[in-house]
């Protein structure tokens, strides 16, 4: 009976504290960054800056300095859709003194990430009905491995690259170093929705109509009964509740870097300083040596300069 | 560990990998090793400046920390977080991807975990985590937060003045994290406790004072001035008069004031007096130099916002008082950083008194400075080559086998890649680029920049050093490369000391020098013997 209870709080209740935690801590972190003013434009030059005409400055160019809003625009959607940065990460071989290409951590990372987008959009088909037509076709394509059923690509590469970034942490002695609890934890719980989720649709499998009720009973703020939950088995509350633990812990993680690489000024500020300058708010006044105070400080030697006709000539 | 050659003998890099305990356990003064630690600030430049003073050893357990030194520093946290919204966004969203590490030349030179950019940043964000977060209030060191004690401030002294604020690991972050600007708002909250170093402090407080960072007076800026055109005349024989504190003329021309003593900058300032020189004997330009504004570098960026911007005001002010058009910056690293990304945010508006950026001798219109009115000198020089107003004899040149250092801040600061390059490939037949790993915006820096210029962390900054000099030795053995072209004067200061330690036969010198070279004055009546440093040119007579 108390079982049924538990049910019930993950089913009815979780979501939305974790939906209210998320939100709310969400705003509230990016409202305390905005509320800070950006002082001085600072955007890290990756390419030639824009300069005389005869000046070569390729496409490349244009995106790692950007000079016009376009440009910045399109090194923000590098940055953000295909980690332009990680792209030319270098490992440096001390024993030889040289820098080498590794794109392995932006492989994986870019493999992670993108998994983890599709596996939500995957997911709208729960919470919606009718099911739009493109997540229908984000569901076929995902399932081309032909298994009964479909076997979901990104579900298993989530799954691995996930465990390549976590044996970096725990493998490699720099990152290992590097790595607090909290890296730790985030992967673990992201770990254990990707392993409860792809043992529910291969393994224990659950009723998906029961779910699917659940789900459009969240967003439509009409709870399901007992009479639902009970038709689901356990494991869809243990991954129901990884995630909204999860989803209430972002705005308190690292994993807040979703939206504070937009917030970057040294990637979404265009390389234009001198041909636009920006304004600091705070700006302090200058309190120093004026021209007069230094001329006082100075009167004999600037005097003789004045009268050498404010020039000098090599004595020969 | 690992041994790096040098000449036969090796230097040992000892990698060290510890734990994430370790990380937030703070280094005293008992691990501080000579060579790396900074000597601390003077009193009389503590007290021009107006931070708290006291009496205090490095090496010594009691750093006598001033009354409420904790509610200071916190205090400056806060208010350095509300004014900057980089820096709240730096403390919360580092994954620690580890993407950084390896990209620090002290890292890489020294093995010290310490020395990653993620850790040293993790230094304020342990105390962030602990006094502005609920996580780090609730789980301590468990989240990654950490008490402030006196221990830490020890540490803070120690490694944000082990970072010369190069900026590469902020190109490789994916989240643009720039390790510079936090070290630079670190370095802030221990300048309100006055538990800074010596070096850069003495040169700020020198600029104030007398307008340059060396403290050089009128009279000795305009000796320094009139021993170059000596110089100038020793090997052209022509008589070049310098301008200084001319009001009225067209521009206005700044250079870091190493230049007007130190060698190798010394023939660069000869080659800028030669091309002035010549371009007013052919087309009529006319510039002045000023003594108030006789510093184009800006110490105070290593310091803090009031202080930089305290000296990059004199430019502006020296440049309406003398009613130039428009400024004209010499060679120099983080001083581009500040001409290009600060000067005129900081001392907004520019003078009024300042025309559009035009050059008077090509007519082009230097957009990218459109409103702060300020181009670099390479600009302007590849602009008058373009258009051919030189007379440029490259052979003079032969004797140089160039390769082309890109200065961090010009890089990755400002984007100044191609100009330069223009400019050496125009006066020079022999050019050879660095591998690709080292140059353009993955340049590495020559480990001296930022504040740590100074010989007590010579052992640091030759260490920091190491990938340069290794890529820079790669070119010497691969092209027999003899010359290491730079526009940083604090590079021409750092390079020959780092090539003597890493015994490569490299000089090192600025593009001026080599325009300066190539340039064929036209009052120049016999044909030159010596290039600019008074060596026989090749095939000029004297030795081949």
């Amino acid at each position: 009976m108390s079982l049924v209870y538990l049910k019930l709080f993950v089913a009815d209740v979780l979501p939305y504290i974790a939906g209210i935690i998320f939100i709310i801590g969400t705003l509230n972190r990016i409202i305390n960054w905005a509320k800070s003013p950006v002082a001085l434009k600072i955007p890290t030059t990756c390419g030639q800056q824009k300069t005389l005409p005869f000046i070569r400055r390729t496409w490349e160019d244009r995106l790692d300095s950007p000079y016009t809003m376009l440009e910045t625009i399109g090194r923000m959607i590098l940055e953000v859709f295909l980690f332009r940065s990680l792209f030319r990460n270098t490992r440096y071989w001390l024993d030889k003194q040289k820098g080498v290409d590794t794109r392995w951590l932006w492989l994986f990372a870019l493999a992670f990430h993108y998994s983890l987008l599709i596996i939500v959009l995957r997911h709208l088909r729960f919470f919606t009905n009718p099911i739009p037509g493109f997540l229908r076709w984000i569901n076929i394509l995902d399932g081309q491995v032909a298994v009964v059923p479909p076997l979901y690509i990104t579900g298993i590469l989530a799954l691995v690259a996930l465990f390549w970034l976590w044996a970096r942490r725990i493998l490699c002695s720099r990152e290992r170093n590097i790595s607090y609890p909290a890296d730790h934890l985030i992967l673990a719980l992201v770990a254990g929705i990707l392993i409860t989720g792809n043992l529910m649709r291969y393994i224990f499998k659950v009723d998906l109509f029961a779910v699917k009720e659940v789900a459009l009973g969240i967003v439509s703020f009409h709870p399901v009964g007992a009479a639902v939950v009970n038709q689901i088995g356990w494991i869809f509350f243990v991954h129901l509740t990884l995630v909204c633990v999860t989803i209430a812990y972002l705005p308190f993680s690292k994993v807040m870097h979703f939206a504070g690489v937009f917030f970057s000024p040294t990637r979404n500020m265009p390389n234009d300083n001198r041909a636009h300058i920006h304004i600091n708010p705070w700006n302090p006044q200058y309190h120093g040596i004026t021209w007069e105070k230094y001329y006082e400080m100075y009167k004999d030697q600037l005097d003789e300069i004045a009268e050498n006709g404010y020039k000098v000539k090599p004595e020969v | 560990m690992v041994e790096v050659e040098r000449n036969g003998e090796y230097v040992k890099v000892e990698q060290r990998f510890t734990s994430w305990k370790d990380l937030l356990k703070p280094i005293t003064e008992k691990d501080f090793k000579p060579g790396f630690y900074h000597y601390p600030i003077l009193k009389r430049d503590a007290e021009e400046l107006g931070i708290p003073y006291r009496d205090w050893d490095p090496l010594e357990p009691d750093w006598h920390l001033p009354e409420g030194w904790k509610e200071t520093f916190l205090n400056k946290f806060k208010e350095l977080l509300e004014k900057h919204r980089q820096f709240k966004v730096f403390m919360d969203i580092c994954v620690r991807c580890g993407a950084c590490a390896d990209k620090c030349h002290y890292y890489l030179g020294t093995g010290d975990p310490k020395n990653m950019p993620v850790a040293r940043a993790e230094l304020l964000r342990s105390i962030y985590r602990r006094y502005f977060t609920k996580a780090g209030k609730l789980f301590g060191k468990w989240a990654g937060a950490r008490d402030l004690t006196e221990d830490v401030i020890k540490e803070l002294y120690y490694y944000l003045y082990q970072c010369s604020l190069c900026r590469r690991c902020s190109a490789f972050c994916p989240y643009g994290i720039d390790t510079a600007d936090i070290v630079w708002r670190g370095r802030e909250m221990l300048q309100s406790i006055g538990t800074v170093q010596r070096f850069s402090y003495i040169s700020i407080a020198a600029c104030i004072r007398t307008g340059n960072h060396l403290g050089l007076l009128p009279g000795g800026m305009a000796g320094s001035l009139k021993n170059a055109a000596e110089d100038i005349y020793d090997i052209t024989g022509v008589e070049i008069e310098v301008p200084i504190n001319k009001k009225g003329a067209d521009i206005l021309f700044v250079v870091p004031s190493g230049d007007y003593f130190a060698t190798p900058h010394w023939y660069a300032l000869m080659g800028y007096l030669m091309l002035f020189h010549e371009l007013e004997e052919r087309y009529g330009f006319t510039y002045t130099w000023s003594t108030y504004a006789g510093e184009g570098g800006n110490f105070g960026t290593f310091a803090s916002y009031e202080l930089a911007q305290k000296l990059s005001h004199k430019i502006y002010e020296a440049a309406e008082k003398l009613g130039v058009k428009w400024i004209l910056g010499g060679e120099c690293g983080h001083m581009w950083r500040d001409k290009h990304q600060f000067m005129a945010t900081m001392n907004y508006p520019p003078p009024k008194t300042l025309e559009d950026p035009v050059n008077p001798i090509t007519g082009t219109y230097f957009e990218n400075a459109a409103e702060a009115k300020i181009v670099h000198i390479a600009e302007f020089v590849a602009d008058l080559i373009e258009h051919k107003k030189l007379k440029l004899d490259k052979s003079r040149n032969d004797h140089w086998k160039v390769t082309f250092h890109d200065s961090c801040n010009p890089a990755r600061g400002m984007g100044l890649y191609e100009e330069p390059r223009y400019v050496i490939k125009n006066v020079c037949n022999y050019f050879y680029e660095m591998p690709e790993h080292t140059i353009r915006e993955k340049t590495y820096c020559c480990g001296s920049g930022g504040g740590l210029l100074t010989d007590e962390v010579m052992e640091l900054r030759m260490r920091g050093g190491m990938p340069r000099a290794m890529a820079v030795r790669h070119v010497h053995r691969k092209y027999g490369v003899n010359f290491l072209c730079t526009i940083c004067a604090i590079d021409k200061a750092a390079f020959p000391h780092l090539f003597e330690f890493w015994k490569i036969p490299v000089e090192v010198g600025g593009m001026m020098e080599l325009v300066g070279n190539a340039l064929i004055l036209s009052d120049e009546e016999k044909e030159r013997e010596l290039d600019l440093r008074g060596n026989p040119l090749p095939g000029k007579g004297g030795e081949e």
